[in-house]
């Protein structure tokens, strides 16, 4: 079970990597990115699974609780992932307004 | 999409790269499971209870034990919401007023304020069951989205004033600082929760764990109040007829 969620999170990684190398179209990359952080998410995630792990919530439902110091992390990163893409989505629109176009080959030079 | 010769090689490089990248990060990351906690997670699991007075290990873990990192979390989501808001400011966009159909119309107002119980339900009962003042912050956001989608951003303009939102952002930050600062003066360190003399309740209760459902309140408020901000100056730019993006934007 571990080792799946291990896997999916690799392969969604993979898949963000792929798509940041192929296209050009920068909501395309930042949608790239968000995918990346969401398997890099998933994988500290998963290094805090201890086997037989109840959720850490007091008084524990067993002996052993999961880490919850990974879960914790992952919910400060959310956050600023979350922020990230808003900027970077902001700066898009604004690059949109200001070349006319969102492919990352045709933005050239600086047009002041 | 067209695949032509030349693009194809260059996709070669590139797709092998990525599913080395992929073999490399399976065959390094994969640790086994370790059997125990850590010292420093075996010392929260352990300890919330008695230090903090919260039921919810995490939610202790990011008010109490690391909660000056929260507030630096905090800080992050303002500066984006300050970056978004001078990106796009200085100029005048048409607000839309028409909205979606009147069924759609009635059907949101009857969800509104269930969708708001749901919201403070998470954010108030953060310090005991999964979940907290991020997640459902975000939950209160989804309430302002749905409302310039479904009755068009300038009803959200006029109902819930971008000032005000503003300035719940500030105070509810303004709110986490004080608190910490109140630490300060009980003579045990900024945002110290139960050395410096909150009550702690008995665990499980709703009332409880000393400052960490005020930090919740707080970061909940201000999460709310910068995620609709970021929609309302990003979806005031998309309905306007002449700034609008192409179609071509959404074709590859």
């Amino acid at each position: 079970m571990i080792l799946l969620s291990y896997g999916t999170a690799i392969v969604l990684f993979v898949i963000g990597l792929c798509t940041l190398l192929f296209r050009r179209n920068l909501f395309k990359i930042v949608i790239a990115l968000s995918l990346m952080e969401g398997g890099v998410l998933l994988l500290i995630t998963s290094m805090g699974y201890i086997p037989g792990g109840v959720p850490p919530l007091l008084p524990l439902l067993g002996e052993q609780a999961v880490n919850p110091l990974p879960q914790s992390f992952t919910l400060t990163a959310i956050v600023i992932g979350a922020s990230d893409i808003a900027l970077a989505l902001a700066y898009i629109i604004k690059i949109y307004h200001h070349y006319g176009t969102v492919d990352v080959d045709k933005i050239r030079g600086l047009r002041g | 999409m067209t695949f032509t010769s030349s693009r194809l090689i260059h996709r070669i490089p590139a797709l092998l790269l990525s599913l080395g990248i992929g073999f490399f990060l399976w065959r390094g990351l994969v640790l086994p499971s370790f059997p125990h906690l850590g010292s420093t997670a075996a010392h929260y699991v352990t300890h919330t209870a008695s230090e903090t007075g919260a039921s919810n290990v995490v939610a202790a873990i990011l008010f109490d034990y690391r909660a000056f990192d929260s507030l630096g979390e905090a800080t992050v989501i303002y500066t984006t919401v300050c970056g978004v808001a001078l990106l796009f400011a200085g100029r005048r966009y048409r607000s839309s007023r028409r909205g979606l159909s009147f069924v759609v119309k009635r059907g949101m107002a009857l969800m509104v304020p269930f969708i708001l119980l749901y919201a403070s339900t998470i954010v108030l009962m953060g310090h005991l069951t999964p979940g907290g003042g991020f997640q459902g912050g975000v939950i209160l956001a989804t309430i302002t989205v749905l409302f310039c989608i479904v009755y068009g951003s300038r009803f959200e303009a006029a109902q819930i004033n971008p000032n005000k939102k503003e300035m719940a952002e500030s105070f509810a930050g303004l709110f986490f600082v004080g608190l910490g600062l109140v630490g300060l003066l009980g003579g045990a360190g900024f945002l110290a929760n139960l050395r410096a003399g909150f009550p702690g309740g008995t665990p499980g209760e709703l009332l409880s764990a000393g400052t960490i459902p005020f930090l919740n309140i707080a970061v909940g408020l201000k999460v709310g109040a910068s995620l609709s901000t970021l929609f309302y100056s990003m979806i005031k730019i998309l309905e306007a007829p002449s700034e609008g993006p192409p179609p071509e934007v959404f074709s590859s």
